[in-house]
């Protein structure tokens, strides 16, 4: 099912979603309260938020790995709680952990992904070359992926994720963990994903980070969007020069009012 | 990049054949799964085979160089007949054993080798009241060890009435009456045939009725009566060790190696990740049980004829038997694969999940160890009964026995368990609080769990 008035442009898009667990001790927990965000196509978008305020539970939702308890939210047009399958075949995403099988090598990692979106023989073993040199994988992607450094992992994951060229990826803090060159290779990735036109939406909580990446970004506390907007706009909104200043000062309101 | 994907993705079938493919080549290069499916079945039966031959010719060994002391003592009036105490020391021969016509009236001549290997030590004791006082002084005796006692009486009509007393709790006590006792038959049947010949009659007018065993059952019967008894239980236990690691390694193991998330953004519906699963533990337990089969089938003749007690028996499973047993050991072998992997589910990691399924295994073992019991036949109604169906099911088929109906029913049963096993293990994965859970949910509460929120297709 495609949202009312499909903007072709914008690939990825929330509405009120909302997330509540039931905790058999506390009740109802609610996790994230209506969160609204589009982003579209070339387009980097950062969540921004501090550990605990929802951000990994909002991508899980629009990843399809949980149900929204409410809202709607459609990945290319399509809806992911109507047609999640549908809505994953246009997704790439990447966990904060790299989540690969450690006893399969990167080769076979890849290969299964590519079977699983339908691609085959020759083609598949031309794309999985393809990726082998975009991102340099050749003197390990035979080796089990237990073996490898974290730097490698993350790159088999990119590797993973962009496999079968979906137009939308998704980024659980992918830069954690991760020392200065993989860091650095990640963010060069978002960049090249950027300008081949994907519409990319990611996590962190790294400030200049977000600030080198992010065309739009969005804060996330407590489970809800306190701002969203480019640079320049939170910066005239809170009245910060810097994207730290921004977030602190979007944090200390949000407290303020939550007291009063 | 381009705007969507222009591949075809697989099927529900496909994808889940793919999954399950996936996670078998993942499992088996898991060492403990590798060993528990395929190492240990292969070499189960050999090594028990081994592990038998060796220890019986320890016994056997240890049993005949044992030398045995034994007292004889005689009621008053009595006396201890001339040759008794050759008799004893000396060990009768097989014929004697077995109180053949041609048995001689002396004790055999004591063959170096045979004494030295199964000696017996004879005290006279002298004069008791009763054979519980002459045990009772024989036994006080602290210098060395007692293990018989041999008491001479007679009856108020002047039968004899001799008493072989011994202490069946004590292992060389029970070893010195296996040995005296044949020898005491033997040279009181010496005795009759002297009697016999001395008074001019036929000897064998002193033994009117005489009784002999005799098993008449054919090898191969024998076989496949031992086989039926020791093969069903061997496959149910084979089937859940098969499946016991797969359905952790699959579920519990890949919450802790943090791949859930990367599986639940497969491009595939959850039902053929859920189905893959299964599909992988139940072909995990199928190859530990065809490889036990296997191993079982190579080592049976020997494993079973030691088992057996040296009885000649012939070990064949006819291809029938095969092609009657393979459809339920399947619909059996999904049962517990779905059950397993449904419970291991819950574990947050492989240690807690081993945790959760070591009770689980025992709802599987304890009714096919109670099935394999004698007297128990499968019937419609116990064809019915879970696990035990499966037992008695293989024992019928085993022996041979035609049971058309019963089977039936069995496989029908299989398959109705086999359907809920796997809605189980499907509601259970499919869960969404499976995967932001952060500790392990605990089996009281799955019922709870079972109605939590759906997770996304």
């Amino acid at each position: 099912m495609h949202e009312p008035a499909h903007d072709p442009d914008v690939l990825l898009l929330a509405r009120g979603l909302r997330k509540v667990y039931h905790d058999p001790e506390r009740g109802e927990v609610v996790a994230v309260h209506g969160l609204d965000l589009a982003c579209r196509r070339g387009e980097v978008y950062g969540l921004l938020g501090p550990n605990g305020a929802g951000k990994t539970t909002s991508l899980r939702m629009l990843s399809t790995i949980l149900a929204p308890s409410s809202g709607r939210a459609w990945l290319d047009g399509v809806d992911v709680t109507e047609d999640p399958l549908e809505a994953r075949r246009r997704l790439g995403f990447l966990s904060t952990s790299t989540g690969l099988y450690p006893r399969l090598t990167g080769r076979e990692t890849l290969r299964y992904f590519g079977e699983l979106h339908g691609m085959a023989g020759a083609a598949l073993e031309a794309r999985i070359e393809e990726l082998v040199a975009a991102f340099d994988l050749g003197a390990f992607v035979d080796g089990r992926t237990e073996g490898f450094s974290t730097g490698q992992k993350q790159k088999i994951s990119i590797a993973r994720a962009v496999l079968h060229r979906p137009p939308v990826l998704i980024l659980d803090e992918p830069t954690t963990g991760l020392d200065i060159l993989a860091s650095s290779a990640m963010i060069a990735f978002i960049e090249g994903a950027r300008d081949q036109g994907a519409c990319v939406l990611f996590s962190t909580h790294i400030m200049s980070e977000a600030e080198r990446l992010c065309d739009r970004l969005g804060v996330l506390y407590r489970g809800r969007l306190l701002a969203e907007g480019t640079h320049d706009e939170l910066r005239a909104r809170t009245g910060a020069a810097y994207l730290d200043g921004v977030f602190l000062a979007l944090v200390r309101e949000a407290d303020r009012e939550a007291r009063a | 990049m381009p705007p969507s994907p222009p591949h075809r993705a697989p099927g529900l079938w496909r994808a889940t054949w793919q999954v399950a493919r996936k996670e078998l080549r993942s499992s088996f290069r898991d060492r403990q799964t590798a060993i528990y499916s395929v190492v240990l079945p292969i070499c189960l039966y050999p090594a028990l085979f081994w592990l038998m031959i060796q220890g019986a010719m320890l016994v056997q060994g240890r049993r005949e160089h044992t030398m045995v002391r034994v007292g004889v003592a005689h009621a008053p009036g009595i006396e201890v007949p001339a040759g008794l105490v050759d008799a004893l020391v000396a060990p009768p021969r097989a014929a004697d054993e077995a109180g053949g016509e041609d048995a001689p009236a002396e004790p055999a001549p004591a063959e170096p080798q045979a004494v030295e290997l199964e000696r017996v030590e004879v005290a006279l004791l002298g004069v008791f009241p009763d054979a519980e006082s002459a045990w009772g002084e024989w036994t006080a005796r602290a210098d060395e060890d007692r293990d018989a006692l041999l008491y001479l009486a007679e009856d108020a009509q002047g039968a004899s009435a001799s008493v072989l007393a011994y202490d069946s709790s004590q292992g060389r006590s029970s070893l010195a009456r296996r040995r005296v006792q044949p020898r005491v038959e033997a040279f009181a049947h010496a005795l009759r045939v002297e009697l016999a010949r001395a008074r001019g009659a036929d000897p064998r007018s002193l033994e009117p009725l005489r009784v002999e065993e005799r098993n008449l059952a054919p090898d191969e019967e024998m076989g496949a009566y031992v086989l039926s008894m020791l093969l069903p239980l061997l496959l149910v236990v084979m089937a859940v060790m098969g499946a016991f690691f797969p359905a952790v390694d699959l579920t519990a193991g890949e919450r802790e190696r943090g791949t859930l998330e990367t599986t639940m953004i497969l491009p595939v519906p959850r039902l053929a990740v859920h189905q893959g699963k299964i599909v992988a533990v139940c072909v995990s337990a199928l190859v530990a049980t065809s490889l036990n089969l296997l191993a079982l089938g190579l080592s049976a003749g020997h494993l079973l004829e030691m088992i057996s007690a040296g009885a000649a028996l012939e070990i064949e499973l006819p291809l029938l038997a095969f092609a009657a047993i393979a459809p339920l050991a399947l619909l059996f072998a999904f049962s517990v694969s779905a059950v397993l992997t449904g419970i291991a589910a819950l574990a947050k990691t492989f240690k807690e999940g081993q945790a959760l399924l070591g009770p689980v295994q025992l709802v599987f073992l304890v009714p096919a160890m109670a099935a394999a019991m004698p007297g128990l036949e499968l019937t419609p109604v116990t064809a019915f009964v879970p696990v035990v169906n499966v037992v008695l099911a293989f024992r019928s088929i085993l022996r041979g026995e035609v049971l058309p109906l019963e089977y039936t029913l069995t496989a029908l049963s299989l398959c109705g368990y086999a359907l809920l096993a796997i809605a189980f293990a499907v509601r259970v994965l499919s869960r969404e609080s499976l995967s932001v859970a952060a500790e392990t949910i605990p089996l009281r509460s799955l019922v709870r769990y079972l109605r939590s929120e759906r997770g996304a297709r």
